[in-house]
């Protein structure tokens, strides 16, 4: 198991909003996460990244035990994610979001530093642009590299947090509605880049959405959730067979 | 110690009018008023005018203030500047009323001369006396804590139990919504601004009738009620009013003799840390609750992004690099051959600007490139002048040596002083940076060796630079050196990270970059750089004197600073230089009625970022290309409505 979570339970003030949810992805597979609105499916993936603080339960990545960690630990030990609302840095060119992306966990901070107030840090070696470039290029965005993420439309603006995750070299991949905002071209493109990050790269890749047959089309396993309470857990064929996900999703009462 | 509890009651009770105002404000706008005390000293000195020099009766003076001016004051302030700030950015509101901070006292100065001593009052004239409790109280007290408990009552039942309060709440919930359902959201946030007005009306009057108007005692009396506000948590009406009354009672309390008796037993009771309590206790208080509140970082301003849905715009490419540095290297060569044209005096004012202008460039790596806002800046320059003089003059250190130590030293000092940024937004950071710097002042600034009877120590010209000349040209060597490590530092792998930082907090660190370590750096190098600037400025002077480092200058630096662009290194060269020569300006030019001009105008510059948040220097260099994109598009928009 690359990422393994136990009995992770959140509350809000009186409000449950994860009530013992387990989560297990093996290596170098696709695990879907499904569950109508306000679910939890967002908060479980704070949890997961380390953003939002578990009252009980645990998180381990790899084996190890994270629960404490740090987001940006978890980050260097190969768990990246992207964000249902795009937390794009603005101000920052495509480029320079997968740029900054692949510079994390290479070097000692404080080195850095000093080169970079010497004026030696802007410089790229050709190394990282060779990984930069192709990154970008796996999603396409060779065309917008220059361009600052404040300007870009939404469904680009997906494509480049996908590509800022992968550029960080992750074994991990949390995706937070990835298809949200795309068109049906657009959202079978991505299962198609989804398939090859799994495949090319030894991804295993994690996969909120709203697009139900999207995630069942791709993914190995499926976990449904529903009021912060995991109500299933299966194969697609064996959830699409499932009473209490028609019931949650469908309202109708069994 | 009973008189200090009737004091105490008073005392708390003005911080309540004045915090309810603020509440109010707020929470209906979502604007913090930096400018409130301002506001209130404003109308106290109105107030003042009215009864002492012309003569009208206390009362009738006083309501004309609060019933008359004040609501009138709110109105116009919420058309020319409050109305904008809704749709701006978090650090450019907080600059805003920053800025009219700056301005507005300034202004009373010029059109409201002269000291006021005389303390008229306003409600009974002459006060009756009672006795309570064994000690004398007076009726205007009573007036004072009456009048708190009223506002509060009336607060509470406008916002709760009336349709204003409803609309209010529902305009700061969903603004956009607010007006769909037909609630008038500016008429709601006027009349919340009217009324916020006026209570700094009230609490101005009050005041200044009570303890007088000596307008530095007047502020730190009025920011102290700030600290009320973070207990409130911004919002809360019960807790703002208690939190008042608890912050005046603790702040007199401290001056009887039962507790400095007590602290006498620790430190000596004369020393500053004794004496410069009871001013220091609010602020104290708002960083106790700033650090111990839960979640204060998340309660983050939400801003409505512009739908950024523009794919098929053309790629908006960068400046080229030339470009972007030509500012600076013209601004450097002017300031290189300028000694040629210039007077010895104006050689030294230039030379004050460019120590300035490294000051200046922390804030370009602070706010600019690190999108938080300190009002401590002027606090690490203080520290590390002294430090430096301290070295140089009292240890024999050669001074260029000493600047660069001093400026190590306010590092540590630097990262203390970060470390509320770790858990706070952007409103929260500010203020804890205030209470930080006002408490260094009350204490560290205050002691002996520091202060030497108002002076300051004395600090030597470097070795080979006694000359005014050649020391006019180390300081353009060494401004230049630290605008090339500033440049380095925003071109480099920290600065797109501080941009990261800026944008996105958990974006950033689920790409590995620590956002505690990045602020932390941002703070560590400005306090560098605040320190060396600050070092240096003192070395021009001849003296490193506290009075040069107050708060009050720093707030006005920071209003400087965003007026010519806190994102450039030109901003921050003319900054420097614009603080320098714009009071000898009017030193020379006009007369001594105009000697706040400058301040005035830096003020109104900080005011007018709602317009134009990159800056003055943005606007020149930059503005020709926005205003030829605007005119195109203007072009194609007239196309599209011409064609069929």
């Amino acid at each position: 198991m690359i990422l393994e979570a136990r009995d992770v339970t959140v509350r809000y003030g009186g409000l449950v909003a994860l009530d013992g949810v387990s989560l297990a992805v093996p290596d170098r597979s696709i695990v879907g996460l499904i569950g109508p609105n306000g679910a939890g499916k967002t908060t479980f993936f704070g949890v997961l990244s380390g953003l939002v603080r578990p009252r009980a339960g645990t998180v381990a990545l790899a084996g190890a035990d994270v629960t404490r960690r740090s987001p940006q630990a978890r980050a260097r030990l190969g768990l990246a994610r992207t964000f249902q609302r795009l937390e794009l840095f603005g101000e920052l060119t495509v480029r320079e979001h997968v740029l900054l992306a692949h510079r994390q966990g290479r070097g000692s901070p404080f080195t850095r530093f000093a080169r970079d107030l010497v004026g030696l840090g802007a410089r790229t070696d050709p190394e990282e642009d060779a990984a930069v470039t192709s990154v970008l290029e796996l999603f396409g965005l060779a065309a917008a590299a220059d361009r600052p993420a404040a300007a870009l439309g939404l469904g680009t603006g997906r494509l480049v947090e996908l590509a800022r995750a992968v550029a960080t070299r992750p074994r991990v991949l949390l995706l937070d509605e990835p298809s949200s905002g795309l068109d049906a071209r657009e959202t079978a493109q991505l299962a198609e880049v989804l398939r090859r990050l799994r495949d090319d790269r030894d991804v295993a890749l994690v996969l909120v959405e709203h697009d139900v047959e999207m995630v069942l089309s791709l993914a190995r396993r499926v976990t449904v959730l529903d009021f912060g309470q995991v109500i299933a857990e299966g194969t697609p064929d064996e959830i699409r067979a499932d009473a209490a996900v028609q019931a949650a999703y469908l309202g109708t009462t069994t | 110690m009973t008189l200090y509890v009737v004091t105490g009651l008073v005392v708390g009770s003005v911080y309540a009018i004045a915090t309810l105002g603020l509440v109010l404000t707020y929470s209906s706008t979502r604007v913090f008023n930096f400018a409130h005390g301002a506001i209130a000293y404003f109308l106290a000195v109105v107030f003042y005018e009215l009864t002492v020099e012309h003569g009208w009766d206390g009362r009738v003076a006083g309501a004309a203030t609060i019933l008359v001016v004040s609501p009138l004051l709110g109105l116009a302030l919420w058309a020319v500047l409050f109305r904008r700030l809704a749709d701006t950015p978090p650090p450019v509101r907080l600059v805003s009323t920053i800025g009219l901070w700056v301005a507005l006292p300034a202004l009373t100065r010029i059109v409201f001369e002269g000291d006021r001593y005389e303390r008229p009052s306003m409600v009974f004239d002459p006060p009756h006396q009672y006795r309570l409790l064994g000690v004398g109280v007076d009726s205007n007290q009573v007036a004072v804590v009456v009048a708190a408990a009223v506002i509060a009552v009336a607060m509470t039942i406008l916002l709760r139990a009336t349709p204003f309060g409803l609309a209010v709440r529902a305009t700061v919930d969903a603004p956009r919504m607010a007006a769909v359902v037909g609630v008038n959201t500016s008429l709601v946030s006027a009349g919340a601004w009217m009324v916020g007005t006026t209570l700094a009306g009230v609490a101005g009057v009050l005041l200044g009738s009570y303890r007088g108007f000596d307008e530095v005692q007047f502020t730190f009396l009025v920011l102290g009620s700030f600290a009320a506000v973070v207990i409130a948590r911004m919002h809360s009406l019960v807790l703002a009013f208690a939190g008042s009354i608890l912050l005046g009672l603790v702040q007199e309390l401290s001056k009887s003799t039962r507790v400095t008796d007590f602290l006498g037993g620790f430190v000596d009771s004369q020393s500053v840390w004794v004496r410069g309590l009871p001013a220091s206790i609010p602020f104290l208080v708002m960083l106790v609750f700033l650090l111990a509140y839960r979640g204060l970082g998340r309660e983050r301003f939400v801003v409505a992004a512009p739908a950024a849905d523009d794919d098929d715009a053309p790629p908006t490419r960068a400046p080229a690099a030339w470009r972007r540095i030509l500012p600076v290297v013209c601004c450097l060569a002017a300031v290189a051959v300028a000694p040629a044209f210039l007077s010895g005096l104006w050689e030294g004012i230039v030379a004050k600007g460019l120590a300035l202008g490294i000051v200046f460039l922390s804030y370009t790596v602070v706010t600019g490139e690190g999108g938080m806002i300190s009002l401590c800046q002027v606090t690490f320059a203080g520290l590390a002048a002294s430090v430096t003089a301290d070295l140089a003059t009292n240890h024999g250190m050669d001074v260029l040596v000493a600047v660069p130590l001093a400026a190590l030293a306010a590092v540590p000092i630097g990262l203390v002083a970060a470390l509320p940024s770790l858990r706070l937004g952007d409103l929260y950071l500010a203020l804890a940076t205030l209470a930080f710097a006002v408490l260094v002042q009350n204490t560290f600034f205050e002691l002996d060796w520091v202060a030497n009877d108002g002076v300051g120590i004395a600090v030597p010209r470097p070795e080979g630079f006694g000359d005014d000349l050649p020391f006019y040209y180390l300081l353009v060597a060494l401004f230049t050196v630290t605008a090339v490590v500033v440049r380095n530092l925003k071109r480099s792998t920290t600065g797109l990270e501080l941009a990261a930082t800026r944008s996105s907090e958990p974006a950033t660190a689920t790409i590995g970059v620590s956002v505690e370590r990045t602020k932390l750096f941002a703070f560590g190098a400005s306090a560098f750089l605040a320190g060396a600037g600050g070092g240096l400025y003192a070395v021009y002077g001849g003296f490193a004197d506290p009075d040069q480092y107050d708060v009050l200058i720093g707030v006005v630096w920071l209003a400087v600073v965003v007026t010519w662009g806190v994102r450039s290194i030109a901003g921050a060269l003319l900054a420097g230089l614009a603080f320098a020569v714009f009071p000898q300006l009017v030193t020379e030019h006009l007369s001594s009625t105009w000697r706040e001009l400058p301040t005035v105008l830096f003020g109104l510059g900080a005011i007018g970022l709602a317009r134009e948040p990159r800056g003055v220097v943005h606007q020149v260099v930059h503005g020709h290309r926005d205003r030829r994109r605007r005119r195109v598009e203007r072009r194609a928009a007239r196309a599209a409505v011409a064609a069929p």
